[in-house]
């Protein structure tokens, strides 16, 4: 599947404001709803291969880990996974993050959202929100009309809080 | 190609304040990553210090979250120290390291076991200088004894043109003869603010 020139839009505008907002380290595990985010992290073009280093991740926990490293050495680092890695992440995020208070960006894809996707998503598709406010982990829906307004305000949000925000992305871009 | 001939926990002359000891002796500025449980209540009892940073859980995050520190800061020596059972709940660390070519020293102290929680066997005895070596570390060694850890490399450091990458010091140890000690007593937010002043303003390296 080849992501549209519109899409790809979306996930260089995406990138691009995650540079523009002081972000040096993008990892993760990826997920087709965020294939032209990977796209472009794994072969930057000249203009993006000045910021964003990207650490591939064997698994989502261990994402978040780098990630949480870079932060504690004083860098602004973001992952990306689907929100099946949720489940992996809730020790390192409940047992490291939510306590040290070492804020990551997390940009998490919505599979199973609005219940019309393969079954092995259903239930986390249904209770991806809920498992987000249990934790207390503020959530923004990426708007695709204005990509980077939805990224400032999940950076801004991760800043108020000092704690890890999600960026919740529907449909891929 | 090394064998592991230990099946079953042992005595042994190492212990994880010693091998602790002398990386710190070897690397006296170092920024240190300990693994949850008794691994960083030890540290923590052993030598207290700034650089030193406690995981009080995420079991299997060690070694991540001292990639990350090292990817961050290629100026400083950053040392992670995992247990077999912290690092066999996460092996995926070690392909993942190595790709990123940080230059981490990776220290697993095997005691057989899960000590913290009243020593049950880890899954099994592990060869983690293969292990490391099959998944691209640059270099990976195994001591058993006093002598042997006086006499490790600890790894070199790469010369001013030489390969970066990750390497691992596989200490065999036993289970332990005297109390644990107090628990770690700094929050977990006091370590962020002392491990991050401790690092201290990011210096160029050479490419």
């Amino acid at each position: 599947m080849h992501a549209s020139t519109a899409t790809r839009t979306v996930a260089r505008d995406l990138l691009d404001t995650l540079a523009d907002s002081g972000f040096t380290l993008a990892t993760g595990v990826p997920c087709s709803l965020l294939s032209g985010a990977f796209a472009i992290l794994e072969n930057p073009g000249d203009e993006d291969s000045r910021v964003l280093r990207y650490v591939p991740a064997p698994r989502e926990d261990s994402a978040i880990g780098v990630a949480s490293g870079a932060v504690v050495a004083g860098e602004r680092a973001v992952v990306l996974m689907q929100n099946s890695g949720l489940g992996y992440s809730l020790n390192v995020l409940t047992s490291f993050n939510l306590i040290y208070d070492v804020p990551v960006l997390l940009i998490v894809s919505w599979r199973g959202h609005g219940g019309t996707d393969a079954v092995e998503h259903d239930v986390i598709g249904r209770e991806l929100l809920r498992l987000l406010d249990v934790f207390a982990l503020p959530h923004t829906i990426l708007d695709h009309a204005d990509p980077s307004g939805s990224v400032r305000e999940a950076v801004r949000l991760m800043d108020e809080r000092q704690c890890c925000s999600v960026l919740v992305v529907r449909e891929g871009i | 190609m090394s064998e592991l001939m230990l099946s079953e926990p042992t005595l042994s002359e190492l212990t994880l304040s010693a091998v602790a000891l002398r990386v710190l002796e070897l690397h006296p500025d170092a920024c240190i990553v300990s693994t949850c449980g008794y691994t960083s209540r030890e540290l923590f009892n052993a030598a207290d210090r700034p650089g030193n940073f406690y995981l009080v859980g995420s079991m299997g995050m060690a070694a991540p979250i001292a990639l990350g520190i090292a990817l961050a800061r290629p100026d400083r020596k950053v040392i992670a120290i995992d247990g077999d059972g912290s690092l066999l709940m996460n092996l995926g660390v070690l392909p993942m390291a190595a790709a990123a070519g940080a230059d981490l020293l990776h220290v697993v102290v095997d005691n057989g076991m899960h000590e913290s929680t009243g020593g049950q066997a880890t899954a099994r005895r592990s060869d983690f200088v293969a292990l490391a070596l099959a998944a691209g570390y640059r270099g990976a060694e195994r001591v058993e004894t006093a002598a042997q850890l006086r006499g490790a490399r600890l790894v070199p450091d790469r010369g001013p043109t030489g390969p970066t990458g990750p390497t691992l010091l596989h200490a065999i140890t036993g289970p332990r003869t005297e109390g644990i000690g107090k628990r770690v007593e700094h929050t977990p937010p006091q370590l962020v603010e002392r491990v991050r002043d401790s690092l201290g303003p990011r210096v160029a390296v050479p490419a």
